[in-house]
């Protein structure tokens, strides 16, 4: 298996060749290890089409598309990756607050995020804190992930923050908030750790967290 | 086409600067500015945080319709925020927005707090198709069966179909490619019940996320009236897509001797 191709034909969005390639791979029947391998490959794949997302080559619907994609990818090596799941990166609740609807690009950052290995739990839109708090207290997340689109949203950000606080929890979680009122004022003001307006560079903030 | 101009939206950074620096001449030249590109409605929107919203929202009206005559299409995500400023609105507009979700803590949705104003006036009304229990539902039946409650609840208030603006709450054509032909479709079956009911959208949903945006919004226009679209929150001062607007009526034999797209070019509009 050339992990190189594979790797290149994610990024490329080329999903007949990337598919083609790990079925002949799964064909030969490999190792756990080698499985893992191939995952690994696609997930840097998936890195790629983040970095072209960023550098404004690839657009959302290219974004959703990788997702869609890697979905397939996982399932054809499901069979060789044996029961034991493939090891998450980190695990993560995110949803859209209190008093806001919008959700595409957090559903963006949510595919993006669990193609890079992320365990995600998504808990919707209009989500109040204690959803968060619970989810976080029933799952051991070690980050949480705000959105919202309108301005009102950044106080629901900052009360969830308040509440997290409150149960004890924040400096249990690294917070990080994303949507288009996000800004640096508003992030110190809110006391998350980290903002971001687009899904390739949050992605790329958690992974640092969790490295 | 009825537009509903867009440009005095404290989330429009210049604006959100005119704002906290108070700049009176700014929000007017936008309100006259809009007037003059042909606004049937200005949009007034503070998005500011909610604790100044209502000072903020009364400060923008008393420049608007100071220097302008046309209407104020009022906007806040706040039920009770609208209905602290609408008495200081003089004249009749356009109310954004209503929807049935339930507001927090009560029992009552926007259009149980706002319908009772526009009861016996000559307001209007925004009003999306989100509910309680299907959040903002893409799919065609359900945004139809939230239409048609929508409608015949305002009747309970004498409110016709006629001063009601569906909102059908476009979706993103990247992340849904029947986004259009929904909307289309989601409208006809409304105004199949409700003739006179209208229909709107904001503009640039449908290109969220794609390169080159201006031509999708472009021919979202073109489609969405031809396919009986009644008014859109947009930018009246975007002479492409005015022009679009312009053409299109005119091709739908909705503009004689094509004098109003002829005018359009003359006073340099398109």
């Amino acid at each position: 298996m050339n992990f190189e191709m594979l790797t290149q034909a994610v990024g490329e969005l080329e999903d007949e060749k990337a598919l083609e390639l790990l079925k002949e791979f799964v064909a030969t029947n490999p190792s756990e290890e080698e499985a893992n391998k191939a995952v690994a490959a696609c997930q840097k794949g998936m890195a790629l089409v983040g970095d072209l997302f960023e550098s404004g080559e690839y657009f959302v619907g290219d974004l959703i598309f990788a997702g869609e994609l890697l979905t397939e990818a996982i399932d054809i090596l499901k069979p060789v990756l044996g029961s034991g799941e493939a090891k998450k990166v980190g695990s993560m609740v995110i949803a859209t607050v209190h008093g806001d609807l919008h959700d595409i690009g957090k559903n963006i950052f949510k595919s993006m995020a669990e193609a890079a290995g992320f365990e995600v739990y998504d808990l919707g839109i209009d989500t109040p804190a204690q959803a968060f708090i619970d989810k976080v207290k029933e799952t051991n997340a070690q980050i949480v992930g705000m959105s919202g689109v309108l301005t009102l949203a950044l106080e629901s950000m900052k009360d969830t923050v308040e509440e997290i606080k409150e149960a004890g929890l924040r400096d249990d979680v690294k917070i990080i908030i994303g949507g288009n009122p996000v800004t640096k004022e508003a992030c110190d003001h809110i006391g998350a750790d980290a903002f971001t307006t687009n899904a390739a560079e949050g992605v790329k903030i958690i992974q640092g967290w969790s490295a | 086409m009825i537009i509903i101009g867009e440009k005095i939206n404290g989330a429009i950074p210049a604006v959100k600067k005119a704002i906290q620096e108070k700049d009176a001449d700014f929000i007017r030249d936008r309100a006259i500015k809009q007037a003059e590109a042909g606004a049937d409605f200005i949009d007034v929107c503070a998005s500011t945080a909610p604790d100044v919203e209502v000072e903020t929202l009364k400060w923008l009206i008393d420049i608007v319709q100071d220097a302008v005559d046309t209407p104020i299409c009022i906007d806040s995500p706040d039920p009770f925020f609208l209905k602290e400023v609408l008495p200081f609105i003089k004249k009749p507009g356009l109310i954004n927005s209503v929807n049935l979700e339930k507001i927090e803590g009560s029992d009552q949705d926007k259009c149980d707090v706002l319908f009772p104003l526009v009861e016996g006036t000559e307001w209007e009304v925004i009003a999306l198709t989100c509910d309680s229990e299907n959040g903002t539902p893409r799919d065609v039946e359900t945004r139809v069966e939230i239409s048609k409650k929508i409608i015949e609840k305002a009747a309970t208030f004498g409110i016709t179909p006629d001063k009601i603006h569906i909102d059908p709450l476009v979706m993103a054509l990247s992340t849904d490619n029947n986004s259009l032909l929904n909307f289309v479709e989601s409208m006809k079956q409304v105004k199949a019940i409700y003739p006179t009911v209208k229909f709107t959208s904001g503009l640039s949903n449908i290109s969220f996320g794609m390169p080159k945006r201006k031509i999708i919004n472009q021919n979202f226009m073109t489609l969405a009236i031809y396919e009986g679209m009644d008014s859109a929150i947009m930018d009246p001062l975007n002479k492409e897509i005015m022009g679009s607007i312009f053409a299109t009526e005119a091709l739908l034999g909705r503009d004689k001797h094509t004098r109003k797209y002829n005018a359009a070019v003359r006073k340099e509009r398109i």
